[in-house]
């Protein structure tokens, strides 16, 4: 494997007093999807949240490449225009911001920082309608506002459709699978397959199997008090659910 | 809220004040119509305008008014200039024409023929709209007293108006009195855009009057729109009186002058009337925009809706005081009222002061007050998505005065109102956010 497109190293992190990542550990190549699994508390959302740059977590030792770069050096929003996209866990609702507004700002602010032209509305429309269809989103969405009374499995669709829409390098997807009855997860699961390429990562942060046997993921990472305790192939996920992570935690202490 | 007594909002006595007053009857005396405005009339406002005096210290319909530009204001209306002159100073600064309504544009005070349409409804001979005021509007009687000119309107059928009340920087320290008098119909249908553009220096003052009269199952729908240059001086005063069954939407949006202050005071005397009003305010600098909104229920099942949403920056205040009351005579009416604040940077002030006096049985009535900084869940997930900080920061602004907009049913009001405020919140939502 040459350079990976995502490396982590010894990375801790706070927020405030409290430290939630321990020493984190991971590369992630090119082509590549990763599970995240790990109880509550493990520290898989901070991660997911350090990642992306969320205010309120203070790394404290550690670096994180991400192609070749720092990547804890940039502005959440410059990590965007990178290629980096986390989905997120509980989607924020914004009234008065419409999904598709919201859509095409953010295709734009990407393609004014590589300094292409703002993306015709026509085109842009096709674009979204043609990932919506994938999404079995009903178009009405896009008028309305932001996740605005959007059911769990609403929001989370539109968090995979807006992925598709920015088509990143690096998609980190924290439980996008949480909440979804068995239908919304196959839409979810075939979304984020479509994303799956050779020059592209996906971060999978989940807390149950059931993703993973729609999504495959080529590695598998347990996470425990903020530290990755164990890694194998898709056959530790299905270990986990069957045995839990209480065997872990203990092997671990 | 801090109890700690505020200065006098304007710092001149009541002595000097009424001094001043008297030397602007000398100066205007040539100036003053009275055809437009009968001299008992002007005499009668003007004398309680004496007596009113200015706003003294703990007056609570004033405590956060900043009124200390009368101290250095003149307040003897501007010498009208040659109309040729001040059309073409005034034509680059005019806004572009909303289709099918009928504009008036009034600079300094006069009407400007040859910039504005004809308007059968317009007459300046017909009689004075001139309300009864009170302590809290006490500065319509300075507009009764020296206003130069007049849109007087009586509508009939259905009218789509736009008035503009330009005022451009004088070389002399003089006031300016944009009056707006419109008699409604019953049955009518008028919507208004009024605007408040322009300037006349930091020694200058602009004292608006707006009085309307809403017939007896008219509708009006009004959208006003102060944008004056930030170092201008306006008082504002409206008087609104809804006869039954009357509608009547105002949607407020106060974006300019460097200090601002509004005194409303809606009638609802007629059965069945409604009123509703949606405030948007956003300044920044060190200004200070006040709201004083008082609306009387007074007649059985009358309904009121406020909706304001400010947003302060740098070191400005904004306050809106808002008090709706409910009389014995208005049994079963309904009443609400939302204030909201944003706070945009730690020097920023906002006050916001809900007030509701029920005094009958079988109301309905809620009101609330928040104010509050942006929320940072929702800047970082626009962050996240790969807008800079000064669109998140915009779209989130954006979002919060978009109850303030939403009730805008005609497109036309509503495109006019969005494009003005997503105008002033800047990042790179003004050009997107309409599309």
């Amino acid at each position: 494997m040459s350079t990976p497109l995502l490396s982590i190293q010894n990375l801790h992190a706070k927020v405030g007093d409290r430290e939630v990542l321990r020493g984190i550990d991971l590369a992630v190549g090119a082509g590549e999807v990763h599970a995240i699994m790990g109880p509550n508390g493990s520290g898989k959302s901070s991660l997911s949240h350090v990642l992306a740059g969320k205010p309120g977590y203070t790394v404290t030792s550690g670096s994180v490449g991400y192609q070749g770069a720092d990547l804890l050096a940039l502005a959440p929003e410059e990590r965007s225009h990178a290629g980096l996209f986390l989905g997120f866990q509980y989607p924020v609702e914004i009234p008065g911001v419409n999904n598709a507004y919201l859509l095409r700002a953010a295709l734009n602010a990407a393609r004014r920082k590589r300094g292409e032209a703002e993306v015709d509305a026509f085109d842009f429309l096709s674009l979204v309608k043609e990932r919506m269809r994938l999404m079995k989103m009903d178009e009405a969405f896009l008028s309305r506002g932001l996740n605005e009374g959007f059911s769990g499995g609403e929001k989370k669709r539109n968090e995979i459709l807006q992925m598709l829409v920015l088509q990143p390098k690096l998609a980190i997807l924290d439980e996008s699978d949480s909440g979804l009855d068995i239908d919304a997860l196959k839409v979810v699961a075939a979304g984020i397959n479509s994303l799956r390429s050779p020059e592209r990562a996906i971060l999978l942060v989940t807390h149950y199997q059931r993703l993973l046997d729609h999504v495959q993921p080529d590695r598998v990472h347990v996470l425990a008090r903020g530290r990755i305790v164990k890694s194998g192939g898709p056959e530790l996920a299905r270990e986990l659910e069957q045995r839990g992570y209480d065997w872990l935690l203990e092997e671990a202490a | 809220m801090n109890a700690v007594a505020r200065p006098v909002p304007g710092s001149m006595s009541n002595a000097a004040y009424e001094q001043r007053l008297r030397d602007a009857v000398m100066d205007a005396a040539p100036l003053l119509n009275a055809k437009l405005l009968p001299i008992n009339v002007r005499s009668g406002a003007l004398n309680k305008a004496l007596a009113a005096g200015l706003p003294q210290l703990r007056d609570d319909l004033w405590r956060y008014a900043d009124l200390k530009f009368l101290g250095s204001a003149a307040l003897a209306p501007l010498p009208a200039s040659a109309p040729e002159q001040l059309a073409t100073a005034v034509s680059p600064l005019l806004p572009q024409r909303l289709a099918g309504y009928t504009r008036l544009v009034f600079a300094d005070g006069r009407l400007l023929p040859s910039l504005s349409d004809p308007c059968p409804a317009l007459d300046a001979t017909s009689a004075p709209l001139v309300p009864e005021r009170t302590r809290h509007e006490r500065f319509g009687w300075l507009n009764d007293a020296f206003a130069t000119d007049v849109a007087r309107l009586r509508v009939e059928g259905t009218l789509r108006l736009e008035v503009i009340f330009l005022a451009t920087p004088g070389t002399a320290r003089q006031a300016v009195y944009p009056r707006l008098e419109l008699a409604v119909a019953a049955n009518a249908e008028l919507v208004l855009v009024e605007r408040h553009l322009g300037t006349t220096g930091a020694q200058g003052i602009i004292n608006a009057a707006t009085q309307l009269y809403a017939g007896a199952g008219s509708r009006v729908r009004h959208l006003r729109w102060q944008a004056l240059a930030d170092d201008a001086q306006f008082l504002d005063t409206m008087q609104l009186a809804l006869d039954r069954d009357a509608q009547y939407q105002l949607t407020l949006l106060q974006l300019g002058a460097r200090s601002a202050r509004t005194s409303m005071r809606a009638s609802l005397y007629g059965a069945g009337a409604a009123f509703t009003l949606q405030g948007a305010v956003v300044a920044g600098g060190k200004r200070t925009l006040d709201h004083s909104l008082l609306v009387d229920h007074l007649a059985p099942h009358t309904s009121s809706s406020q909706v304001f949403r400010a947003i302060a920056r740098d070191a400005t205040r904004i306050a809106c005081r808002s008090r709706v009351e409910v009389n014995r005579t208005a049994r079963g009416s309904t009443s609400s009222q939302s204030l909201k604040g944003l706070l945009a940077h730690a020097g920023a002030e906002i006050d916001l002061r809900p007030q509701l006096e029920i005094l009958t049985d079988e109301v309905r009535a809620s009101h609330g007050a928040t104010t509050g900084a942006l929320d940072e869940n929702m800047r970082f997930y626009l962050l996240s998505r790969g807008l800079d900080a000064d669109t998140a920061r915009a779209l989130l602004e954006w979002a919060f005065l978009e109850d303030a907009v939403r009730g805008l049913e005609l497109p036309e009001l509503r495109a006019a109102a969005e494009q003005a405020l997503a105008g002033v919140l800047g990042g790179h939502i003004a050009q997107q956010v309409l599309a």
